[in-house]
């Protein structure tokens, strides 16, 4: 897949370069596709969907006093 | 495409700067696709997926810069490279997410370059990139003259340009084949290159 993807990013190059404009932007519509998928296949977990679970936050009416004690005065 | 061959001065110095400030992004975006080759083969660090569809962005940056040098300046092509600027910034904040909490499968990210990691370096620099396309836009967009002047108008430049985007395009065949060689044509991995790996049931 990721193979796919640089052949289109080469061929869009290339072509846009050397060849035909049109042609090239076809090749750039199937790479950015191809790119957009495999960065969804990428970060897609079957436990835990797009989410991050080890991203936490946590609500403090007051800094926690551990945080604090690391703060020099 | 109308094709000025003579300017006035001030449209002349606005087109040149606008070339200018393309090829300066797209020497930018050459130089760190260079520095990240050079790191993968030199100090053996195995771009992941992620890392390998932030080259791709880059590229698709370089490509919009070529088209307007081949074919004329047009917003069209400073869209195509905003929209794998902004594919950069996606990628790279997505990635920094994921590393930054060490874990079983993530819990190596590389090494740090001025104290940060390489995702962090990819989302600043799509952060430049799409800050500098912004400005380049507000600063020149608004001259019709830029949108008609072809670069062969300053034989510097197009020079200049010519060579970078042939070596963008010998770049992106390179990076072609280090990702065949790393992934195959199958789902790419960091354990190691895998086709230059033996088989499992060599001895």
């Amino acid at each position: 897949m990721m193979a796919a993807v640089f052949a289109t990013m080469l061929l869009s190059v290339a072509i846009g370069w050397f060849g035909h404009r049109t042609l090239a932007l076809a090749c750039f519509g199937i790479c950015l596709a191809l790119s957009l998928g495999l960065f969804l296949y990428e970060v897609y977990s079957p436990d835990y969907g797009f989410r991050m679970p080890w991203l936490q936050v946590e609500r403090h009416d007051a800094p926690p006093a551990r945080l604090m004690a690391e703060i020099p005065s | 495409m109308i094709f000025e061959e003579v300017l006035e001065p001030p449209s002349r110095a606005t087109a040149w700067l606008n070339y200018a400030a393309l090829l300066l992004t797209m020497i930018a975006a050459a130089g760190i696709l260079t520095a990240a080759l050079y790191f993968q083969y030199t100090a053996a660090e195995l771009p992941c997926p992620l890392c390998l569809l932030q080259r791709v962005a880059l590229f698709g940056v370089c490509f919009g810069a070529m088209l307007s040098f081949r074919h004329g300046f047009s917003y069209a092509n400073s869209g195509i490279s905003l929209i794998f600027s902004v594919f950069l910034l996606i990628v790279s904040a997505r990635q920094s997410l994921l590393d930054i909490y060490p874990r079983p499968g993530h819990a190596y990210v590389g090494s740090a370059v001025l104290g940060l990691h390489m995702p962090v370096w990819s989302a600043l620099i799509a952060l430049a990139l799409l800050i500098g396309q912004a400005i380049q836009l507000a600063l020149f967009g608004g001259s019709r003259r830029v949108l008609d002047t072809h670069v062969r108008v300053f034989p510097v430049i197009a020079a200049v340009a010519t060579l970078v985007s042939l070596y963008v395009i010998a770049l992106c065949a390179a990076n072609l084949v280090s990702v065949v060689l790393q992934c195959g044509i199958d789902q790419c991995h960091t354990f190691g290159y895998e086709l230059l790996s033996p088989p499992p049931n060599s001895p």
